[in-house]
């Protein structure tokens, strides 16, 4: 007998199999985050305002790496198409987020991770008993097709709209977790990306996001050599990220590891923080202490991950978290 | 009911490494007190037969790893310095994962591999489920007998031998094995004889022991009271053992070879009162005398002859031609003289053969029978003195502990060979005085090695073995190298103990139950620390034992040193001493003046056999017979017969 609450893969492929027993077996597919052409946005420049200097430049951070972060924020998403009905893929997703602090050394989890799953298809594509019918699986359905993600019926396209639903909902329980961190707890958060989303985040000097991916580059052409050449412990100026729906927030790039014959992308991230409020000189040394923050994340070294370049031990640890308990 | 302990780790199975009905895995955080030899109880979460199943294990092996995939990853993120480590804020995900044997499962049927579920360390009464002994602590059949305490964090509990496992009849005897030099051994057996003793069962029957010394000092000092920690005292209390040397107990030395000082290194004169003297004549050697003598010695020829001897000479009258006189042999002495006799006869008559055996081969087991008081003097008398261990009136909760540690090769041999043998014909006939007797050998690579020629001595041990049991004969054994001990005396043994061991023994097969660790765990072994296989016991446990209460023997020398070369006279007042205080050096010097030492020895030694209400007044007469005895000359000495020239035995 399967427990209500048990909404695990194999779990709602058998329940999905009681509920529509016309349905045609299938196996279920692998990662959709692997396997499908994820959505990703096209690369591009996207300059900045500078908030410190006149002309972005690369700066190296003084002073020695200091270990401040108590915690790190991440978040995982695994899709899985679970049954296809009438040609229409049901996606199965699986979300979670935690926060890792760190004490005496070693990680220890925040509070309760959060984890959620979901069904995620186009309601209206399916046939009526198949919509009726899920209702009685034991697991919240999402409708991809009630709003903009769905542009086409092609199957791909369904299942690109049910990844960009999982992602939103990644999303959203990774700033549930960071606005509770940044009103519950002390000192400051580590986060696995922007910042940006969330108001409260956003503005609190205890939040600081790490970009790993750098599909867009906060930086005019003219600029993007200074980037790019950016050596072990150096900087770029600090700008002020403005994204259309989003919250303001200051970023810098920041080159974690030497990447002497590897790509000019290789060992560099993007960081975010709070806008300052006080002068040019205090922008300086904030982003200065936040740079110093970061670098000493470097060790120890994130490998396995293929991503270790860029990613701290602490977000590789808080994701090897969630894959344990998922 | 059992309080909840603290939960310390959870069991953990995996396709690569699944848990079975016989052993588990378990992780748990990086600080718990776990380690191998540790205690474990699993609570499972899913109820077979409506019963959570309760697992209990010890841990056998450790494991410790991180995240990293290889070595090399480490070296890569500090750039090949192993400073940078201490630089990083975050230390690596680790994990201490365990594996564990089953020693016992609740329900035992039906027997599931072991299920997912919450670690705790063992309390006291799981370590007594999980090891069985709660079968034989229960108040009405209590049968247990303490071995020391397992220790796992702060928890200490004690462990229990089944006296039914230990001293038969269900399953008997003990080996202990481990290096030479730590005293463990000797310590481990002093310590388990108290137990015995304190904890044996009233209505299991009486219990003595015998000791063989056979080096140094190391049981000659078990009456003196020993130096104890508070530490030791604590396991003392905590197993109701007291913390105080052995009450009753009796040393048994063999003189010197000059036979009028008793060849032991206790021989310091505060502690003569409970030595005696060990010593045997005729009757008692001949028995064993194939002891003493090899296949080569020993041909069917011979071994007819001295049947023939036994069975119509010794012991009663016997003339015979071409003897010239009657005969009575019960000494060495007079045996002689029989010999003498005979072939002066055979060679008077010019017969090569008396009662078909060859005149060759009875100078061959004259020969051999002579030699034997030579290679045993001290031990064996030729005036067939008897001083002997109390067989018929041994005494419950005595240890008996028979000196060999100075004696000839051969002469331990025979005293080893005759004590047990006289023990078992007792034992038999139910007339020993007790029900049970200990006998505590060291040395057993010595006495029963797996290889080389079969010995007297070694059968008699496996013989112990196989069969003691049934008697209430229970050999206590220590050796250093177990592998090396015959299979069938350490296989028979039921419980096993296990020093610090040396790491080229426990590579050898005999260990391959063992895993890496607890072989590791054995071969840093602290002092007082013992691996304990019993029969109640699925898996070895690690316990510790405190000292023993009773002085060590190197203390013993020094606290009382060995006594002086003594004369012959202070030698006999001692002796004769305790059975008449009132004798004095003066009196046994004007006795004993113008005698022959062998004559003094002689009177010195019937007087102790003897015991007489009036000591003085029959030591005296002994010298009035020996004087009359030796009046008359001996007769010439006739010259023997040419030997054929195909002698074969060269005398």
């Amino acid at each position: 007998m399967v427990s209500a609450a048990d909404t695990r893969f194999h779990v709602i492929q058998r329940r999905l199999a009681e509920v529509l027993p016309g349905a045609p077996a299938f196996g279920g597919s692998g990662s959709l985050e692997l396997l499908s052409p994820f959505v990703q946005e096209k690369p591009r420049l996207d300059p900045a305002e500078l908030l410190e200097g006149k002309k972005l430049k690369a700066r190296a951070v003084p002073g020695d790496p200091a270990a401040t972060f108590t915690a790190f924020l991440d978040g995982t998403q695994t899709s899985r198409v679970v049954q296809f009905i009438a040609g229409v893929s049901l996606v199965h997703g699986t979300v979670a987020a935690v926060v890792r602090e760190r004490r005496d050394r070693r990680m220890q989890t925040w509070r309760q991770p959060l984890v959620s799953r979901g069904l995620y298809v186009p309601r209206t594509l399916l046939p009526p008993d198949a919509q009726a019918a899920l209702a009685d699986v034991g697991i919240e359905v999402f409708d991809t097709a009630a709003n903009r993600d769905l542009d086409s019926i092609h199957p791909l396209a369904i299942q690109d709209a049910a990844l960009q639903a999982v992602q939103r909902h990644r999303s959203a329980l990774e700033r549930e977790l960071a606005e509770s961190f940044i009103a519950d707890a002390e000192g400051p958060l580590f986060v696995d990306g922007g910042i940006s989303e969330s108001p409260s985040v956003a503005t609190s000097p205890n939040a600081i996001g790490v970009v790993k991916s750098h599909q867009q580059l906060y930086v005019h052409g003219d600029d993007l050599p200074v980037v790019l050449a950016l050596r072990h412990g150096e900087r770029s100026s600090v700008t002020i990220v403005k994204p259309r729906t989003r919250n303001p927030v200051a970023s810098w790039y920041l080159r974690l590891r030497d990447s002497g014959g590897r790509d000019p992308l290789w060992g560099l991230v993007r960081v975010e923080m709070a806008v300052p409020g006080g002068s040019a000189a205090e922008t300086t040394r904030r982003a200065d202490e936040v740079s110093r923050w970061v670098l000493a994340e470097a060790l120890p070294v994130a490998l396995p991950d293929g991503r270790w370049d860029k990613m701290v031990y602490g977000i590789r640890d808080c994701e090897e978290f969630l894959r344990a308990i998922q | 009911m059992t309080e909840p302990t603290p939960l310390l780790g959870r069991v953990v199975a995996t396709e690569k490494r699944p848990n079975t009905a016989h052993e588990f895995h378990f992780w748990t955080s990086i600080d718990s007190p776990i380690g191998i030899g540790t205690i474990v109880r699993v609570d499972a979460q899913t109820p077979v037969g409506g019963v959570l199943p309760r697992v209990y294990g010890v841990v056998v092996e450790g494991f410790s790893y991180t995240d990293l995939v290889s070595p090399i990853h480490d070296v890569l993120g500090h750039d090949g310095s192993p400073e940078g480590a201490a630089f990083a804020p975050t230390q690596r995900a680790e994990i201490r994962l365990y594996t564990a044997h089953v020693l016992r499962q609740i329900p035992e049927e039906p027997l599931q591999p072991v299920p997912m579920g919450t670690v705790a360390l063992a309390a006291d009464e799981d370590v007594a489920i999980a090891l069985r002994m709660d079968t034989y602590l229960r108040p009405e059949s209590r049968t247990a007998i303490p071995v020391g305490v397992y220790r796992a964090g702060a928890m200490e509990a004690p462990i229990y031998l089944d006296a039914d496992f230990l001293l038969g009849p269900e399953a008997a005897h003990l080996n202990i094995t481990g290096v030479s030099g730590l005293a463990t051994k000797t310590s481990a057996v002093e310590w388990l004889l108290s137990s015995i003793f304190a904890h044996f069962p009233e209505q299991k029957g009486s219990v003595a022991a015998v000791c063989f010394n056979v080096k140094g000092p190391d049981l000659l000092f078990l009456d003196q009271p020993g130096k104890l920690e508070d530490a030791d005292r604590l396991i003392y209390e905590k197993l109701g053992v007291p913390a105080a040397p052995f009450e009753r107990v009796q040393y048994f030395a063999p003189y010197t070879a000059k036979g009028f000082t008793l060849n032991t290194l206790r021989s310091n004169h505060e502690l003569s009162e409970n030595l005696t003297p060990l010593t045997w004549g005729l009757n008692e050697v001949m028995q064993f005398a194939e002891v003493l003598l090899n296949k080569d010695d020993i041909d069917a020829k011979a071994d007819a002859f001295i049947d023939f001897l036994q069975e119509r000479v010794i012991g009663r009258e016997f003339h015979e031609a071409p003897l010239s006189t009657p005969h009575r042999v019960r000494s060495f002495g007079e045996l002689e003289t029989f010999f003498r006799d005979l072939l002066r006869g055979m060679e008077e008559r010019g017969g090569e053969q008396w009662r078909t055996h060859h005149v060759a081969t009875i100078r061959k087991v004259r020969n051999r029978l002579s030699n034997i008081s030579t290679r045993c003097a001290g031990l064996v008398t030729d005036d067939g003195t008897v001083s002997d261990l109390p067989f018929g009136s041994f005494a419950d909760r005595t240890v008996y502990v028979v000196d060999v540690a100075s004696v000839e090769e051969d002469a331990q041999d025979l005293i080893f060979a005759r004590v047990v043998s006289k023990l078992r014909e007792h034992l038999e006939r139910r007339d020993l005085g007790v029900s049970h007797v200990v006998v505590f050998v060291d040395e057993l690579n010595k006495y029963a090695p797996g290889d080389g020629p079969e010995t007297y001595v070694r059968k008699m041990l496996l013989d112990i073995s196989e069969r003691g049991r049934y008697l209430g004969l229970v050999l206590f054994s220590a050796q250093q190298f177990r592998s090396q001990v015959h299979r069938r005396v350490v296989g028979n043994a039921g419980t096993g103990l296990y020093g610090r061991m040396d790491m080229d023994e426990l590579a050898t097969p005999g260990y391959a139950v063992l895993s890496a660790a607890t072989k590791t765990k054995l071969a840093i072994l602290e002092k007082g620390q013992l691996m304990v296989r019993h029969p109640h016991f699925a898996q070895p446990i690690f316990v510790r034992f405190p000292r023993p209460a009773v002085m060590r023997g190197r203390d013993g020398a020094e606290r009382f040193p060995q006594a002086e070369e003594i004369s012959l006279e202070v030698a006999v007042m001692r002796s004769l001493r305790t059975l008449d205080p009132s004798i004095s050096l003066d009196w046994v010097k004007r006795v004993t003046a113008g005698h022959e030492e062998d004559t003094v020895i002689r009177a010195r030694n019937i007087t102790m056999q003897t015991r007489p209400d009036r000591v003085q007044a029959f030591f005296e007469s002994q010298f009035r017979r020996a004087a009359v005895a030796e009046a008359p000359p001996r007769p010439a000495v006739v010259p023997i017969k040419a030997l054929p020239g195909d002698d074969p035995y060269g005398f």
